[in-house]
């Protein structure tokens, strides 16, 4: 599935591979999960492509990240707005049902570390503040980073047997590249969401292009795309798939780069058609609770290649023609 | 499968919504309706959608129940889900006091604006009843707002399911009391409630290209 990925090892460090494009394109097709920590690190930009500097960036950044926990999070709630407290309150609710389904974040210093994840960072970033799902957008950061210290099985982990020191490291890349990512999405959690509605149109856009038969069928029971495809935008179809399967999926979004977003709407029509016969057979209710609860718990890469493959090859197809998305 | 030739599985559907502040247990008390089951669930993201058939009052009913993200972010987009509800259930946390002020302060004004339905039922539920020794919100207060406020009221508890069934069943008996929602809500309808269209964004002013 992955022969990108042994060329990569093939190549030796990652310090001789002076590209970042052929670090890219390498890692679409998916990355070692023994390299992804450093990849990531690469392919977000927080770590510096130049190995004699990377040390010394790393270092500084996550100093700065303690910092700013001891800022903004640190703090009794006297020194805090109401609509600071408010977001705090909203992000401790959160933290505890976030992936319920893996036992993993269930421990309560795993969900502390996301806890001071999401509210240095929803600080930092007022326009949007801190928004349901992207407690979800944290949480293969945290699985990769960790992984780094911790051994295969998820399952076992715990977090308490690592130092407070390794503990911030990891919290800290877990914040900048929550940061980073998130830069070329600013305007998908600012009021109204305005970047999520106009990539739903589009999606919707592109299905009617490549299959018009499920479109008319969608249309003509009046579902909404807003009505299933809105969680998958605004959760990065964390939701959808299989948690192990999703590390896999983020190695072609990170390797996208500032072109994500658009790219973001030909894996999701992709993963919609994969069920464009089922989908013609149900009315509208049926529909709503089908992709809403899709069936991909039994998902392994090979469905998730598929898709990806598939939205490489309509990328490729569609995207050249300019006004393919103009309605 | 086409509902308008095959005979009608049901004499009358009703559209119903759950509104509240996030982590009241909204989707947790519809999940505990709709499939006797409590787990641990993620927030809700935009909306939800669940069905549930019952016979109530002598009749089979099919109940389509949307169930909306707390979270203000969303409320552009939950806001379009009142219209044509014959029934919203206004869901706080007996726990937590900020989710029973924000009843008056945020969610009955979202209902003045959206719901388009003058005569739609109200129904005020109080969750979390098992936890009776973190609760800051007496029973007595929810029985004066809901009758300030003009609406049925219950306690109950989605993980050990007290009560559950009555919140339901309480607003869909009121509902077939009210001969205007009956009537939106009889077979021949059926489909309209489904075709209402959440606001789209400008495509001329969003589109790439």
């Amino acid at each position: 599935m992955v022969d990108g990925l042994y060329m990569l090892e093939n190549k030796a460090s990652l310090a001789v591979i002076e590209s970042m494009k052929t670090v890219r394109e390498l890692s679409w097709s998916g990355v070692p999960s023994y390299m992804r920590p450093d990849v990531w690190r690469l392919l977000l930009g927080y770590a510096s492509p130049n190995s004699d500097r990377r040390d010394g960036v790393l270092t500084r950044k996550r100093l700065e990240y303690l910092e700013c926990v001891s800022q903004y999070y640190d703090i009794p709630d006297a020194e805090r707005s109401d609509d600071e407290i408010n977001m705090l309150r909203q992000i401790a609710v959160d933290c505890p049902r976030t992936v319920p389904d893996v036992t993993f974040f269930q421990q309560q210093e795993v969900q502390k570390s996301l806890e001071r994840i999401l509210y240095t960072w929803a600080i930092r970033h007022p326009a949007s503040g801190y928004v349901q799902g992207i407690n979800d957008l944290v949480t293969p950061f945290l699985f990769v980073f960790l992984s780094e210290y911790l051994e295969e099985d998820m399952e076992t982990w715990s977090i308490v047997d690592l130092s407070p020191q390794k503990i911030s490291n990891i919290e800290a890349d877990c914040y900048w590249c929550l940061s980073k990512l998130l830069e070329c999405m600013q305007d998908h959690y600012t009021f109204a969401q305005p970047g999520i509605q106009r990539l739903v149109f589009k999606l919707k856009e592109l299905v009617r292009r490549i299959d018009e038969p499920v479109s008319r069928h969608m249309e003509e029971q009046g579902l909404e795309f807003l009505q299933f495809a809105f969680r998958w935008f605004n959760c990065l179809l964390i939701r959808e798939i299989p948690f192990h399967l999703v590390t896999r999926l983020w190695d072609t979004y990170l390797a996208e780069g500032d072109a994500l977003p658009d790219f973001l709407v030909y894996i999701f029509a992709s993963f919609l058609l994969t069920w464009s016969d089922k989908l013609q057979k149900l009315d509208f209710q049926e529909m709503v609770m089908f992709l809403q609860h899709l069936p991909t718990q039994n998902w392994t890469y090979q469905e998730l290649e598929m898709v990806l493959s598939r939205a490489y090859m309509w990328h490729s197809m569609f995207n050249s023609s300019p006004n393919h998305l103009a309605s | 499968m086409d509902l308008s030739t095959s005979q009608p599985e049901f004499d009358y559907l009703f559209k119903l919504l759950l509104i509240g502040d996030s982590g009241v247990g909204k989707s947790s008390l519809l999940l505990s309706f709709t499939s006797d089951t409590f787990e641990d669930l993620s927030p809700t993201i935009g909306v939800d959608f669940k069905v549930k058939l019952v016979n109530l009052g002598g009749k089979r009913l099919k109940l389509a129940i949307w169930d909306t993200a707390g979270q203000e972010r969303f409320r552009t987009l939950t806001s379009s889900y009142y219209r044509g509800a014959q029934g919203i259930i206004m869901v706080y946390d007996v726990t937590r006091r900020e989710t029973f002020t924000n009843l008056s302060d945020v969610w009955a004004k979202e209902i003045d604006l959206y719901s388009t339905n003058q005569d739609c039922i109200k129904m005020l539920v109080g969750n979390k009843v098992d936890k009776e020794s973190e609760r800051v919100v007496t029973k007595k207060e929810g029985t004066e707002f809901a009758r300030e406020y003009g609406c049925l009221f219950l306690e109950c508890s989605a993980k050990t399911r007290v009560n559950v069934e009555q919140c339901f069943e309480e607003l869909v008996l009121k509902i077939l009391d009210t001969p205007s929602l009956l009537a939106e809500g009889s077979t021949g309808v059926k489909r309209n409630i489904f075709k209402q269209k959440p606001p789209q964004p400008d495509p001329s002013a969003s589109t790439c290209c």
